[in-house]
């Protein structure tokens, strides 16, 4: 090390892992040290060794040696006698001395790693230091951590000691910065390391009183008989972020720059520095700058090679008898019936063949534990919901499934990973477990979302809190929550903050810098004829607004906090506090590790992510109501894989309901790429994702599946013949995660580690430079190991940057596409049931209860609305039509709704309205709701008082209960009304509800109806002008009959908006008529013309081009990868065209209702919209004009109150 | 007339071997203290300044500081 020549090593340091105090990643910091010249460097966070691992990865490269440590907060120190000197004397800035970063009652130690023995210990006491920090009343507020010194004391061993920081030295005062020393606690210390282990630290950060302080420091020591160390105190790694750091300590102490100058550090002393510049920084201390040398020669602990972590089961003698024995037992359960022994035989040989492969790779205890886990799962499932047991539905098939494990291995099938029989399915093995596998496979499990959040507190009982954990995950600064917190810090006016926050959506891109994005967000702002300027050319206003540019800039992707990540778990036959320290988390009974899923990777754990999966739930209701209704129990993992009626749905993008694919991207995509079985579906599910989109990938992919249809003949491109065997399948496009790798390894020849190291740039979110270095490699080792040219290197390089988001890994998609299809399968085969799982499995999805209410009502399955004594709770199926559940009335208390339904039971149907006041031990407030969601309706004819069938009517069963229900009982006064049935005196004449009326109540209460459509009632009392003739509109159902390029006008309630960061500022709008829905696409500036309407708006009317593009189908029919498929009577399917309306304008639906044309309508006066074949009017209905009916105006405000959510894409993606 | 108090004024600084040699024509004895203040980026006003404490050579304490935008030198 020290052949280097370098003169000094920095043995305290600080990364963005010291939160809101350090500024710079492990690995900004690993490569600055290593341009300097540095041999080695320490990093020592507060209370904390989240970011040790990355250094311990990064600095190798950089040629720069890894210490480990932490700075740790200690208490119970007494205050200094004898202090010297006053606190700062005079006017002079930057004098007060230099401020605590703890609270102020603790002072620092920083402690170093010399052994594995010292990293134990260490982890120990950080465990203790976070022990207490959720004990405040809520546990969501985290207090400061710190440990009473005594601790560091009794785990000294293995640790070197240096005596802390200028500010907060054990071994001195704070605030003075004079050197006034505790020698009672420094002597503590030395009974409690050794001369060996301790070192009087000294520093200079540039304040007032440095040089006496470390006179007095250095007299310590000597009196001690220690030696001294100089340390940097580095907290970034270069001068661009130096003054992030001060906004940092700003943001720490919620107060401003101005001020919070007594808090700052006062100057950028802080900045790492070039070794010989520290030499001349301690001219006064040469000797504690060469101990830097000496000790760090000692610390040679190595985070990279073995923790001694062990997954259960990964050193268990018997594992592989177990699994056999385990397998076998199931293979029997599975292929013992008549119907399946056919298939015993090649079953057999399947799962012999894989447990020899298992075997050889010491794999079955990994097998094992995730078999284990799904067994707990089953447990779990059985208290959760009291059924599951033996003989019930669901018991076929464990309740979660792993997502990465293979759907063509039979051991994952036999253990519950899988839910698809292989050998049934016939799917060949694969990639998946072969004999040169290196490593653990990464498997996530998914579970039911009930299941999922009993079993991780399940999981830390199970194997004691002590060898269970979660992990970590750092939530990072991003556009709006950067430009928030760092303009408040700069003193910047909240409103204008808010406003930049706010439009700087979509800068997410590498392209914009958020220089250019606020820029263009303060000239832009919300004006109706506002056009952003070319960005960056804009003056920005002040000098505040543009250091808010650059410090948004500097934090974009440093960690914020330490949060719980959404599942991942880490198990471990040794107590995890060996390895790394456990944190308390924000909710009861669970805690985590400090390190993130990559730092756990790559200490060798094994991280189990229980995911929950709404579709999961949803799927499984749906075989139970199965069940149910009809008698038939459902085997997922064996239903016909290759059913043409469930691909022939899907082809035509009947998917509402399908969560993988039902997207309006998705939808539109499956019109073009048209899957043919499985693996088409695995590849459909990965394409519309961040990574193929930005990578170029989605179009050219699907544009060339189409040119393959056309031309069977066709030759795929690719760029170069090592491509061929990575990229066959995908048609020459990168769709998986995994094809980044191997593309990686079979054209740039890089070694597995390399291309793990890419992959890594690629998800992490600040990486571009370190993607950059890449770049290079790539390039180089293309010309090196396919003799690639530059320019063909360059051009796979753009395929794989553009990767550089979320991609799926492959065995995810399939997993995914297995579902979709099982999914679809039952939509298709068993309608009811399945929209009633949906139903009652929201929210989830991406479309709102009622649009699958409207749609499933259009593919012809029957809803009934709410009856009180035909609906349960939940959805239900009843003589194949869908029944609403009470549950979906808001505000009624699930306890009372519970009730209601009890006590029908109990006690027969409710006869009439008094019955059902008198008996449903519902307050009045509930059944006033109840009434006016329409559940009384089915009692108001036979209810007494009710003059003539007419009069069936809301309003007359709210009033009836006005004088049923019992009166609110007020224990004070005493009074209540005894629940009788009453005889009811006639009602008066109630005005009835009108249809609009009824459909604004129905939304109001349930946010579902089962009646008219909104756009039904409202179609004929539309007048729109267009030209000397009024305009028809077109419906969703006419759309399909247009000519493409034709000007429409189309009505409908908004039921989807997208404004997606990869669509440059374009939203997407999803219409909903009586008839289905409509596309839309707003350019980004017919958006900024009507931004308030089209993020806002419910009944929308638009004008625009219509777009339909139809696939063509092929003379010969092929799939996916281009092999023909048997002709299935292809030619006979309908092929859906993808339909769009370009929108050129917005307006308002209620402007145009009664005839009345209003101002600025005049746009579309001026169209002139394509004449409709011969279409017909719809009717008015009966009894229109008898019920009252809105006024535009208030057309628009009601529904504007009372419109179901719209589903926006974050929304959707809740799972 | 209030006066700010401990305003800096101009100063005339010999320098030697990265160090201040005299201040207003007075030698320097000793080097107590350096420090250096970098603060207020964020204004119209930024502040970096190298702060010296010195012992000039008639034993009185000298405090002068080098402002490292302008390059002037003042005492305070």
């Amino acid at each position: 090390m020290s052949a280097r020549g370098t003169p000094y090593v920095e043995l305290h340091c600080h990364s963005a892992y010291s939160f809101l105090d350090g500024v710079s990643l492990p690995q900004e910091l690993a490569q600055r040290a290593g341009e300097l010249g540095y041999a080695a460097l320490a990093l020592t966070d507060h209370n904390s060794v989240s970011g040790s691992m990355e250094l311990a990865q990064n600095a190798p490269e950089h040629g720069v040696h890894a210490i480990h440590g932490a700075e740790i907060d200690v208490t119970g120190v007494e205050s200094a006698s004898g202090v010297v000197g006053a606190p700062g004397a005079g006017g002079v800035p930057g004098a007060g001395g230099v401020p605590q970063a703890g609270g102020s009652a603790n002072r620092h130690l920083t402690l170093l790693v010399r052994d594995e023995q010292g990293w134990r210990n260490l982890c120990r006491i950080i465990t203790l230091a976070h022990a207490h920090t959720r004990e405040g009343s809520s546990r969501r507020e985290r207090g400061e951590p710190s440990v009473d010194l005594q601790v560091v004391l009794e785990h000294a061993e293995g640790l070197v000691c240096l005596t802390g920081c200028a500010e907060g030295a054990v071994i001195g005062r704070s605030a003075a910065g004079h050197g006034a020393v505790d020698e009672q606690a420094a002597r503590r210390l030395l009974d409690a390391f050794g001369a060996e282990n301790l070192y009087v630290e000294l520093q200079r950060p540039y304040a007032r009183h440095d040089r006496a302080r470390n006179r007095a420091f250095a007299a310590l020591a000597r009196r001690l008989g220690v030696r001294c160390v100089a340390t940097g105190n580095v907290h970034a790694h270069a001068r661009i972020r130096a003054e992030l750091q001060d906004a940092f300590v700003a943001l720490r102490h919620h107060a401003t720059l101005d001020a919070s100058e007594p808090l700052r550090r006062g100057n950028h002393s802080h900045v790492m520095s070039a070794p010989q510049a520290m030499l001349s920084r301690f001219a006064d201390h040469p000797e504690a700058v060469r101990e830097t040398l000496a000790l760090a020669e000692q610390l040679t602990f190595d985070l990279t090679k073995d923790l001694g972590y062990r997954y259960p089961g990964a050193e268990e003698q018997g594992a592989s008898r177990r699994l056999a024995e385990l397998c076998g037992a199931r293979l029997e359960e599975r292929y013992g019936s008549p119907l399946q022994r056919g298939a015993r035989p090649e079953a057999q040989a399947r799962l012999e063949q894989e447990l020899r492969v298992i075997d050889r790779l010491g794999l079955a205890g990994f097998f094992l534990l995730h078999h284990d886990m799904l067994e707990l799962a089953r447990e779990v499932a059985l208290e959760v919901r009291g059924v599951g047991g033996l003989d019930s539905a669901r018991a076929l098939l464990a309740p979660g499934r792993g997502r990465g494990s293979s759907v063509s291995s039979l051991v994952c099938y036999l253990t519950g990973l899988s839910h698809i029989d292989p050998v049934a399915g016939r799917l060949a093995l694969g990639r998946f477990l072969h004999e040169d596998l290196t490593g653990l496979p990464d498997i996530d499990l998914d579970f039911p979302r009930d299941i999922r959040e009993r079993l991780i507190p399940r999981v830390h009982e199970r194997y004691g809190s002590d060898r269970a954990a979660l992990v970590a995950t750092f939530p990072t600064f991003r556009a709006r929550g950067a430009i928030r917190e760092l303009g408040k810090v700069l003193g910047l006016p909240a409103g204008e903050i808010e406003r930049v926050a706010r439009g700087a959506d979509h800068y997410g891109g590498a392209e914009v810098s958020s220089e250019q994005a606020i820029a263009t967000a303060l000239s832009g702002g919300g004006g109706a004829s506002a056009h952003a300027g070319p960005a960056g050319t804009e003056e920005i206003r002040s000098e505040r607004w543009r250091w808010l540019a650059r410090l948004v800039e500097q934090a974009h992707g440093l960690p914020r906090h330490l949060s719980q990540h959404s599942g991942g778990m880490i198990v471990s036959t040794r107590p995890l506090i060996d390895c790394c320290p456990v944190v308390p988390a924000a909710m009861e009974g669970r805690q985590m590790v400090q390190w993130d899923k990559d730092s756990c990777a790559d200490a060798g754990f094994l991280k189990i992510d229980l995911l929950g999966l709404g579709m999961l739930s949803a799927v499984e209701r749906c075989v139970e109501e199965i069940e149910r209704v009809r008698g038939e129990r459902i085997d997922l993992s064996r239903i016909p894989f290759d059913d043409p009626q469930t691909f022939r749905a899907i082809r035509a993008a009947d998917t509402v309901g399908v969560f993988q694919i039902e997207s309006r991207a998705q939808m539109q995509s499956l019109l073009r790429t048209r899957p043919m079985n499985l693996e088409d579906l695995t590849i459909q599910v990965a394409i519309v994702r961040p990574g193929p989109i930005q990578g170029g990938a989605i179009n050219p992919y699907i544009a060339r599946r189409q040119r393959l249809r056309e031309d069977p003949d066709y030759e795929i491109p690719f760029e170069h013949p090592a491509l061929e065997p990575v990229l066959a399948e995908t048609l020459g496009t990168i769709i998986f995660q995994d094809q980044v790798i191997q593309v990686a390894e079979a054209f740039a020849g890089f070694r597995p580690g390399e291309a793990d190291g890419l992959r890594r740039a690629m998800s992490r979110k600040r990486s571009h430079e370190m993607l950059m270095r890449h770049r290079e490699r790539f390039i180089e080792g293309a010309r090196a190991h396919v003799g690639a040219e530059r320019a063909t290197a360059e051009r796979v390089w753009k395929m794989v940057e553009g990767f550089a988001g979320f991609g799926f890994p492959k065995s995810h998609s399939a997993a995914f596409g297995l579902l979709a299809y099982q999914s679809t399968w039952l939509r298709v085969h068993y309608g009811p049931e399945f929209l009633c799982a949906l139903m009652n499995e929201q929210p989830m999805g991406f479309y709102a209860p009622d649009s699958l209410v409207h749609e499933a009502e259009n593919r012809g399955i029957s809803v009934l609305g709410l009856d009180v004594n035909a609906s349960d709770v939940g959805c239900t199926v009843q003589d194949g039509c869908v029944r609403l559940g009470l549950g979906y009335v808001k505000e009624a208390a699930a306890a009372e709704v519970h009730g209601l339904v009890a006590e029908r039971e109990r006690g027969g149907p409710y006869a009439d309205l008094s019955d059902l006041a008198a008996r449903s031990g519902v307050r009045r407030r509930t059944l006033e709701q109840l009434a006016w969601a329409g559940v009384c309706d089915g009692l108001l004819a036979s209810s007494a008082g009710l003059r003539a069938v007419g009069e069936r009517d809301r309003r007359a069963a709210l009033w009836q209960l006005g004088l049923a229900a019992p009166a609110e009982t007020d224990p004070s006064r005493g009074s209540t009304q005894l629940a009788l049935p009453l005889e009811l005196p006639q009602t008066p004449r109630l005005r009835k509800l009108g249809r609009w009326q009824r459909l604004i109540a129905d939304y109001s209460t349930s946010g579902v109806t089962v009646g008219e459509h909104a756009l039904a009632i409202l179609r004929e009392r539309l007048t729109v002008p267009g030209g000397a003739d009024p305009v028809e509109l077109a419906t969703s159902a006419q759309l399909n009959r247009l000519p493409s390029g034709c000007t429409v006008a189309v009505a409908g309630l908004v039921i989807a908006r997208q404004r997606p960061g990869t669509a440059r500022g374009t939203m997407f709008l999803l219409f909903e008529d009586e008839f289905g829905t409509i596309n839309l696409i707003v350019s980004k500036a017919v958006y900024e013309r009507h931004r308030q309407l089209a993020r806002a708006e419910p009944l929308l009317l638009a004008y625009g081009r219509l777009e339909r593009h139809q696939e063509h189908v092929g003379a010969q029919v092929r799939d996916m990868r281009g092999t023909p498929a048997e002709g299935r009577g292809e030619q006979e399917e309908e092929i859906r065209p993808v339909i769009n309306v370009i929108v050129r304008e917005l307006a308002a639906l209620e402007r145009f209702l009664d005839g009345g044309v209003e101002e600025g309508a005049g746009r579309l006066a001026r169209a002139s919209v394509h004449r409709l074949p011969g279409s017909e009017r719809p009717v008015a209905s009966a009894g229109a004009g008898a019920g009252e009916e809105p006024e535009g105006a208030d057309v628009g405000s009601s529904m504007r109150a009372a419109a179901p959510p719209v589903q926006s894409f974050a929304m959707g993606r809740r799972r | 007339m209030p006066r700010t108090l401990n305003q800096p004024r101009p100063a005339c600084v010999r320098w030697r071997d990265g160090a201040p040699a005299a201040v207003d024509g007075e030698a320097v004895e000793a080097l107590r203290e350096s420090w250096l203040v970098e603060d207020q980026w964020w204004t119209a006003e930024p502040l970096r300044r190298r702060y010296w404490e010195l012992i000039g050579a008639r034993g009185r304490n000298v405090v002068v500081f080098h402002d490292l935008c302008s390059g002037a030198w003042f005492v305070q």
